[in-house]
């Protein structure tokens, strides 16, 4: 079932800095936020600074591994990357990158990471803001400065700025096709929303939510009500990629990296962020159906043998697509699978978001899920799931995608 | 179809054109809708791009449509993510499948009409809003100018 011969990737560390509202952390800047976080996962991990020859970050980050490496005072930098796939879809792929390094013998131990300070930058929720033109300038076409802004200039002079508004016409089009609800969205906003109840790290934790506080959320981009949308924070994660051979003795029960993937299918661009032109079954999906398939059969595992899950939670209504796409439901059939209490737990078939997601921990473009994934198979999730050994990470649906399983090591 | 108006503000990002898609901006100004297509295999594609995803050919041509379409999907928006749109909201943001150009769909605004009206299927018509001199938006209006 798995090529045993070959060296393997372990997670053997987990940190991160305090988390709060957007603009919440004023005392630190972005980048000093990104070294504490590796520093508490190396230290998490039992492991020296000095240990450290590999980082990986995703997202377009601001906080560039060649100078880390020398805040750090890391000894030698053997391995740095940064993942193509935009935003929070390259979360799991830079786990991944860091796995692929440690296995190919490039690095022995590889921190990725992700910082975010959105109050001392541009919000990713936002958009660009207006051209700032007043009426003595009139508006003017101007000359692209990258690719994706050629390709944005076909939908930020609409009005579609950002991602709620972007993925509320994908959404639509999944319940013009299968009838899924506002109410079935509200089911997965509710619910994680009682797991970030237990969990202290949780900016969501003390403010409970019920369907019925979901429905009177305010419209945001229709059918996204506010309770449907992912908060905006600041904070940092990071974790420690290594080998076997170091994992065995550290300080925390080893995670094995049993399978990744990513990518795109064909035709697919920044996905529904920007581009309408996909075909019909792509449009109103996550695009995440062959980082699926590929994660399979990498693992030899399937949707059956997952105990607990983290699905980046950008929205609610792409959890969803999120769980079509990789086959624990139909296609359509996300919202009739969520209905049944399936995420919940700790009863559900599928208990996910065991922090909180997205929705109601933190949005660190979806590297603390994997965080989270790591603590549930180690034992110490504050949702424990009873005898996890599976479990999968996905990253940002509608977008260029990625996705880990994890496993229990031993 | 040259008539105009105004539905909104002038501090709405402006488009960026790269070396591909100027032509199109540029047919905009003046009230023509186009899309590309392969001057080898004569496949659409929308937004322009330099090569023919299927046959990889950089031969290209426009064609001019007739600005009818139909919505394939949208959203109305109720937050004012600009100051100015305040007295807009809510507004339509839609996919139109242009009449045409193969089924290639257009990022654009359903205007003159309720938002609660807008439907998936629903007929509509192409209209200009001229944003500066040099610079206009095609935006789309129910089919037949009255919803």
């Amino acid at each position: 079932m798995r090529a045993t011969e070959r060296r393997r990737a372990y997670l053997v560390g987990v940190g991160e800095t305090r988390y709060t509202k957007w603009g919440g952390i004023t005392d630190a800047s972005e980048h000093q936020l990104a070294l504490e976080a590796i520093l508490a996962a190396v230290a998490d991990a039992g492991l020296a600074v000095d240990d450290v020859d590999g980082l990986v970050s995703f997202a377009a980050d601001r906080n560039d591994a060649i100078f880390l490496a020398t805040d750090l005072g890391l000894p030698e930098l053997r391995f740095a990357a940064m993942v193509w796939l935009p935003g929070g879809g390259g979360a799991c792929a830079a786990v991944a990158d860091a796995a692929l390094a440690v296995e190919a013998g490039q690095a022995e131990v590889v921190v990725v990471y992700r910082s975010l300070c959105q109050g001392q930058f541009h919000r990713f929720g936002q958009g660009p803001g207006g051209s700032g033109r007043s009426a003595a300038h009139a508006p003017s076409l101007r000359r692209a400065v990258s690719l994706l802004d050629a390709e944005t200039a076909f939908t930020m002079p609409f009005g579609m700025f950002n991602p709620p508004i972007a993925y509320a016409m994908a959404m639509r089009r999944h319940m013009h096709l299968f009838g899924t609800t506002s109410e079935q969205m509200g089911e997965v906003a509710a619910t994680f929303r009682a797991h970030a109840g237990r969990n202290p790290r949780a900016v969501m934790g003390g403010r409970p939510m019920t369907l019925e506080d979901h429905q009177a959320s305010r419209m945001v981009a229709d059918p996204f009500r506010l309770f449907d949308c992912c908060l905006e924070n600041d904070g940092a994660c990071a974790l420690v990629v290594t080998t076997a051979e170091r994992a065995a003795d550290l300080a925390q029960l080893p995670v094995e990296v049993l399978g990744s993937a990513q990518g795109a299918p064909a035709g697919f661009g920044h996905g529904q962020y920007v581009n309408v032109n996909l075909p019909d079954e792509l449009y109103a999906s996550g695009g995440g159906t062959a980082v699926a398939r590929r994660l399979w059969e990498a693992s030899g595992l399937g949707p059956e043998d997952v105990d607990v899950a983290q699905l980046y939670d950008h929205f609610t209504g792409l959890v969803l697509m999120t769980l079509e796409d990789f086959g624990f439901c139909g296609r359509g059939e996300g919202g009739l699978f969520v209905d049944t209490g399936a995420l919940a737990w700790p009863d559900g078939d599928l208990p996910s978001n065991t922090h909180g997601g997205s929705l109601s921990e933190a949005y660190i473009h979806g590297l603390n899920h994997v965080v989270e994934g790591v603590r549930q198979l180690r034992g110490q999730s504050t949702c424990p799931v009873v005898g996890a050994e599976v479990c999968l990470v996905t990253a940002a649906s509608g977008v260029p995608t990625s996705a880990v399983l994890l496993g229990r090591g031993r | 179809m040259t008539e105009g108006g105004r539905w909104f503000p002038d501090d709405m990002p402006v488009p960026a054109a790269s070396r591909e898609t100027l032509p199109w901006w540029q047919a905009a100004a003046g009230h023509r809708l186009l899309v590309q297509r392969c001057g080898r295999c004569g496949q659409v594609r929308h937004p322009p791009g330099p090569l023919c995803p299927l046959c990889q050919s950089t031969a290209r041509e426009w064609v001019e449509l007739d600005g009818r379409g139909t919505v394939y999907t949208y959203t109305v928006v109720h937050q004012a993510f600009l100051p100015s749109l305040a007295d807009v909201v809510p507004y339509v943001v839609a996919a139109v499948e242009l009449d045409g150009a193969d089924g290639a769909r257009l990022v654009t605004n359903v205007v003159d009409v309720d938002s609660a009206d807008v439907h998936v299927g629903m007929a509509v018509e192409v209209v200009w809003e001229d944003m500066g001199p040099e610079l206009a938006l095609p935006r789309f209006r129910p089919a037949g100018g009255a919803s």
